[in-house]
């Protein structure tokens, strides 16, 4: 048990991290030929650095387009940030002190995810139009993250896990020297549950996290009058004739 | 056609149920043989369609960013589902942007994602079949390209981005739309979307300025071809046939002609509108554009005006320095841009709309105006799609708003909003945009301007409004075709310009 | 594409009823489109039709809706030079729908 979730975390972060890093090689690389952004658009860097920044960390498109779908998906994502940070005090010894202090808040924070997750869940399953749009590994992969966040927050409150102990099981991960794992049920789902996810994660529509970064229409300076923008392929047009 | 009703307006703005299917078997013509191949696509749907197809799918997700991370990153929250007036209009689930790109997206999981080779009901992925194919023409040729959706996604996920893949992936296995097609083939053959010959073009203009002595007593010119010129303007060629877009350009002659300014228009490129970026195709797109730079080097113009045109703007303020060297800033040693912006002159924007260039003659005082000309009009503003999301005027973020909006206000008296969930960014387009604008598809075209519609008699009940300014030859065109539908007058549309030649005093400046 | 049946001949037209080859055009073939349209064909409507015939042999196009009034107006008035006389004549709009009937090929674009 101990060696097989060892391996299976192995190669699930390997298969995330390739996975992950040849997707935005290839975002990266994909030329964008014309300027496209929507605008408004900033006319500078620091311009769309802000409208970045606004859109990753607010929602903003978002919380024009729908109030609810807003609400719930921003308290799950930042929900999720502040879980995955408190995570941390796995990974680190001695545990930094930010993430000392944020251990409270990331058990609200849970709460919050599991809230967000099922509105996001309830309006998939009872508003026609998203009904209608859904295909099933929508569905799953957000009875998947509840499943994550449920047995995380079964594990604080209601059966408690030896954290100890998963926190050397951790450690030695980090150290490729395989500790024993706690036996437990909730345990192991949760983190089977999280190996699922990072396999998921570089091959679905998960991808909408690194790929919000390389959307031309949010990403672009408006200049075009003033840079003449050109790509690669559509250089050679011109060298042609 | 007549039995073309329009749809009933809702009395207040709920989110319509789904009508499964209908508009199916509702898309436009498919292009003939002689239309296709005379622009280079293959003449009928190809016996190999289906590898083609999906190979020209590969090739265009390695060329365009967009369309690669707009596959990916969707997440279906549906946050687009409600924006599209089509959808609106005619409660077809497959007019939801979100729906319509997957109509594309379940054939990109199917062919290059693995869960979508793997487990392809699990992840909503399908083979190109004939349907798919069917499908795909009939509902990417029910997209106007607007980008109202890409306002409100999280991830800035364009459909027109999608659809123009789609129609460049049909067009490339002999299946494109008649209306898009047809007309590319008569820019590049006679110089303009309708075809008009050099001669026409020259009489009709003749007889402009005779109607124009005719109302005020004053020659104002509508020069061609003439070298030297200090201005090329650049516009719709509807400007030269239809009602009411040749009040405009009566509009943008008497600016010309009142602040002293010496502009030509030419016969080789007498269009603005570029239909090359309906049908998402590079090498249409640019090779039209080239008719713009090929005529400015041609009679030595210092500067390139562009008149009320929506898409056109588009291209010409996004595109046009990347296609072909109208703008600025291109690198010392980029020969072929150099070319055409050593003669530009930089003290201007290159290129210029015809809004910035009259807004600057108003701000420097060069032109005065009668408003009490327009007092019979009481005027609101629909701000047109590619212009606001696509392009911009001035040096602000936003000035494609203010600046046509201070216009209106400078040469009348009575302007009024509509509803601002309306208008600026989200402005919905007209119904006809995108190249849809054609007779086939007028059932889409009427039940899409139902948001449209739906406020505007709203500032007409309100605040009785009678005058729809906007500055794009489609809306103009497609307003005046629907209006009567929805019970309303067709000369309530105009462009800003008619309300410019309104009120403009010609002759004795200040 | 499609056809038509007028006086025992052929003829071809495309999905919308357009003539395709102009030199088909004849005066039944003009009426024979015009009852398409649910319009019966006065002397008035001969007026414009043969106008935008003339027009069009000289200049390859039809013409501009304005060029229409305005000669519309010189031959028969100017109380007849406007577009609202021309639209209670061809409701469908002067430029496409008096094109069809009298053979012309559409005006396309923007209008």
């Amino acid at each position: 048990m101990n060696l097989m979730i060892a391996i299976l975390f192995y190669l699930a972060t390997l298969f995330f991290v390739v996975g992950l890093f040849h997707r935005i090689r290839v975002y990266a690389s994909t030329p964008a030929p014309l300027k496209i952004p929507t605008t408004p658009a900033p006319t500078t860097t620091g311009g769309v650095v802000l409208r970045m920044t606004r859109e990753v960390v607010f929602f903003e498109s978002l919380f024009k387009a729908n109030l609810w779908t807003w609400a719930m998906g921003w308290m799950f994502h930042a929900g999720m940030a502040l879980v995955l940070m408190r995570h941390l005090r796995y990974f680190t010894e001695p545990v930094w002190g930010w993430v000392v202090l944020i251990q409270p808040f990331g058990i609200y924070a849970g709460i919050a995810m599991l809230i967000g997750l099922c509105g996001l869940w309830t309006r998939r399953l009872f508003v026609e139009r998203i009904r209608y749009i859904s295909t099933p590994s929508d569905h799953l992969m957000l009875l998947l993250l509840i499943g994550i966040v449920s047995s995380g927050l079964l594990m604080q409150f209601f059966v408690h896990t030896d954290v100890i102990a998963v926190k050397n099981y951790f450690q030695g991960l980090l150290n490729f020297n395989i500790q024993p794992l706690p036996v437990d049920i909730t345990l192991a789902l949760h983190l089977l549950s999280v190996v699922m996810l990072l396999v998921i994660f570089p091959i679905s529509k998960l991808l909408h996290a690194p790929g919000v970064f390389f959307s031309p229409t949010r990403n672009q300076t408006d200049n075009p009058r003033e840079n003449r923008h050109l790509s690669t392929w559509a250089a050679k047009l011109e060298s042609e004739k | 056609m007549a039995d073309i009703t329009a749809p009933a307006y809702r009395i207040i703005p709920i989110i319509p149920a789904l009508i499964p299917d209908a508009m199916a078997g509702k898309g436009p013509y498919v292009a003939n043989d002689k239309i296709n191949e005379a622009i280079g696509f293959p003449g009928q749907l190809v016996e190999d369609w289906h590898d083609r197809a999906i190979a020209k799918m590969g090739e265009l997700l390695s060329k365009y960013r967009s369309l690669k991370v707009f596959m990916d990153a969707c997440v279906h929250c549906g946050a687009c589902s409600d924006k599209c007036h089509y959808f609106i209009g005619t409660q077809d689930p497959k007019n939801m942007p979100v729906a319509r790109q997957d109509l594309m997206r379940s054939v990109y999981r199917r062919y290059f994602t693995l869960p979508g080779k793997w487990f392809p009901k699990l992840v909503g992925a399908r083979d190109l079949t004939r349907e798919v194919l069917d499908e795909w023409h009939n509902y990417f040729y029910q997209c106007s390209e607007c980008r109202r959706c890409s306002v409100f996604c999280p991830y800035g996920i364009d459909t027109a981005e999608v659809t123009m893949a789609a129609r460049e992936i049909l067009d490339s296995v002999g299946y494109g739309q008649k209306y898009s097609n047809e007309i590319i083939g008569k820019v590049h053959k006679i110089g303009n979307n309708l075809g008009l010959p050099g001669p026409a073009l020259i009489d009709t203009l003749e007889g402009l300025e005779e109607d124009v002595k005719e109302a005020t007593g004053i020659d104002v010119r509508f020069p061609i071809d003439v070298k030297g010129a200090e201005v090329l303007l650049i516009t719709p060629s509807a400007d030269f046939f239809a009602e009411p877009h040749i009040d405009s350009l009566i509009g943008y002659a008497k600016v010309f002609h009142a602040t002293g300014t010496s502009w030509t228009l030419s016969s080789m490129s007498s269009e603005a509108g570029n239909f090359g970026m309906f049908i998402g195709n590079y090498d249409q797109l640019r090779k039209i554009a080239m008719r713009i730079r090929q005529a400015a080097l041609e009679l030595g113009v210092k500067r390139i005006v562009v008149g009320e045109c929506g898409h056109a703007w588009r291209v010409a303020y996004s595109f046009w320095n990347t296609l072909t060297g109208v703008g600025d800033g291109a690198d010392a040693n980029d020969k072929f841009a150099q070319m055409l912006q050593k003669q530009l002159d930089h003290r201007y924007k290159q290129p210029m709309h015809i809004c910035e260039f009259t807004w600057d003659m108003i701000e420097d005082e060069r032109l005065s105006f009668d408003k009490s000309l327009n007092d019979k009009h009481i005027i609101t503003f629909h701000d047109s799609c590619n212009v606001a999301r696509g392009s911009r005027m001035g040096n602000l973020p936003g000035g494609q708003f203010e600046i046509p909006r201070n216009i209106i206000k400078a040469v009348a008296n009575n302007f009024v909003e509509m509803s601002p969930n309306t208008t600026h960014e989200r402005t919905f387009c007209c119904g006809g945009g995108g190249g849809l604008l054609t007779d086939d598809l007028l059932e889409l075209r009427v039940k899409g301007a139902l948001p449209r519609m739906e406020v505007l008699q709203q500032a007409v009940d309100e605040h009785g409004v009678n005058f729809m300014a906007t500055i794009c030859a489609i809306c103009k065109a497609q307003f005046t075709k629907i209006m009567p539908i929805y019970g309303f007058d067709r000369r309530m549309v105009g462009g800003v310009h008619q309300l410019v030649s309104n009120a403009i005093i010609l002759g004795d400046k200040k | 594409m499609a056809n038509i049946d007028v006086g025992g001949k052929n003829y071809e037209t495309d999905e919308e009823g357009y003539l395709v080859n102009l030199t088909d055009w004849n005066a039944d073939i003009a009426n024979y489109i015009a009852k398409t349209e649910s319009i019966e064909m006065s002397d008035q409507h001969w007026e414009v039709i043969n106008f935008l015939r003339e027009y069009f042999e000289e200049y390859q196009i039809a013409p501009a809706v304005r060029v229409l009034t305005k000669a519309i107006g010189k031959k028969l008035g100017a109380e007849k030079g406007n577009s609202e006389y021309l639209y209670g004549l061809f409701p469908y709009g002067p430029g496409k729908q008096a094109c069809k009937i009298a053979g012309l090929p559409k005006p396309t674009g923007c209008v």
